[in-house]
């Protein structure tokens, strides 16, 4: 049940025995069916999302379109983070793409933890400065990079992601129209 | 919830007890189980309900409905909250019968149901729940305040056997 969550929690910052039954008190576990949601626009997002098993995406619609801004498979970490740490309502939807098994850190649990687990801290600033490395290279590459190296980029780092999410996610999740991505899938596979 | 256990359909699927499963979907866990049972179902739930919100709603009626089993310095809530000691165990539901639930109003007057716990934010949840359900909530106090609704509820089902409500009755605050 918390076996990924302990085994990457350990790769940074190594906990003993004890400290992991302490942390584990304080740790939800929950699962979701596929197409369920773990947070809708408008509800204040009151967990950090940590992924055992399935398969999740974070999106924002606008005009009834979405746009898929994150995805998260086993080990990853999905939440709103502006709402968690506001408690303003949350900008994006996050639901599940497969039947998923998480574990949660509630905002209430987060509190506590930061006030009684000095580990816990180095974990959370581990993994917020992660998670904003990534944002800025998703920012920077969204700028710079032509949509091609994008694709390949994205392909190369995230394979697991391309086996297992539905082609016209991964175009929303680029900017893209399927049309558009399919195009340029072609475009990759003549050239090799 | 024994009798949905999960079905074997291949030697690959594991037999998993329906509350196991449910709970750990679950984001509030209501144990509409008899008092007695409490224990067994419990034991199943422990990990999966890890701080979750957990709805006491047993009443522990002895077999001749005129005590209650529980000693007086605890509650089946205190308990269970003994049982699952990382779950947010909230009394509610126990001073409403099953019948109220389809008519939460009564004599034109919408019934009162009673909340008990320690945790603010369960307490708070709990309320929105009953209010959704049709009754009036009302935070009564802490968790060992369950003592005091459980007896309550042993009297309205004296109350009921003798002046024959047809359990169809509830409590209301006048104020
Ligand atoms: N009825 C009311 O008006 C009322 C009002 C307020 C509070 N309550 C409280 O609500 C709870 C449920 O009341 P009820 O009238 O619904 O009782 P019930 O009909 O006697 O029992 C409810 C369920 O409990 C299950 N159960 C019994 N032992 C179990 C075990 N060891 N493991 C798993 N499940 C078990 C039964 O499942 P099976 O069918 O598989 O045996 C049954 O479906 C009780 O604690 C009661 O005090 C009831």
């Amino acid at each position: 049940m918390y076996n990924l969550f302990f085994q990457k929690y350990n790769e940074k910052v190594p906990l003993s025995d004890e400290e992991q039954e302490q942390i584990k008190k304080y740790l939800t576990p929950k699962k979701l069916r596929k197409k369920q949601y773990l947070l809708q626009e408008g509800d204040v997002c009151k967990v950090i999302a940590f992924v055992e098993n399935g398969a999740l995406r974070e999106y924002a619609v606008e005009n009834g379109k979405e746009h898929i801004i994150q995805f998260a498979l086993e080990g990853w970490t999905i939440s709103d983070l502006f709402s968690f740490f506001t408690g303003e309502p949350a900008t994006y939807h996050i639901d599940a793409l497969e039947d998923t098994e998480l574990v949660l850190i509630t905002k209430d649990a987060h509190e506590e933890l930061l006030k009684t687990q000095p580990k816990y801290e180095t974990y959370m600033r581990l993994l917020i400065t992660n998670a904003y490395i990534a944002l800025q290279r998703r920012l920077t590459s969204n700028i710079s990079l032509p949509i091609e190296e994008r694709y390949i980029n994205f392909t190369e780092k995230y394979p697991d992601i391309v086996q297992r999410v539905p082609q016209h996610m991964i175009a929303s999740y680029m900017g893209l129209t399927p049309e558009t991505l399919s195009r340029i899938r072609k475009k990759l596979a003549n050239r090799k | 919830m024994r009798k949905s256990k999960a079905t074997i359909l291949s030697a690959n699927l594991e037999a998993i007890d329906c509350s196991v499963e449910a709970s750990w979907e679950a984001d509030i866990i209501i144990v509409a189980v008899p008092f007695e049972a409490e224990k067994d179902v419990a034991r199943k739930i422990q990990e999966v309900a890890n701080q979750k919100i957990v709805i006491s709603i047993s009443n522990p009626l002895n077999s001749t409905y005129d005590g209650l089993v529980t000693a007086p310095d605890t509650s089946a809530a205190e308990e269970l909250q003994k049982l699952l000691p990382n779950a947010k165990v909230v009394k509610a539901f126990n001073t409403t019968f099953a019948a109220d639930f389809s008519s939460p109003l009564i004599d034109g007057k919408q019934v009162d149901a009673f909340i008990a716990g320690n945790d603010e934010s369960a307490l708070q949840t709990a309320a929105e729940l009953v209010s959704t359900v049709g009754f009036n909530p009302l935070v009564a106090g802490d968790l060992t305040v369950s003592r005091t609704l459980e007896n309550m509820q042993l009297l309205l089902i004296q109350l009921n056997m003798k002046y024959n409500y047809n359990w169809l009755a509830g409590w209301k605050i006048l104020h």
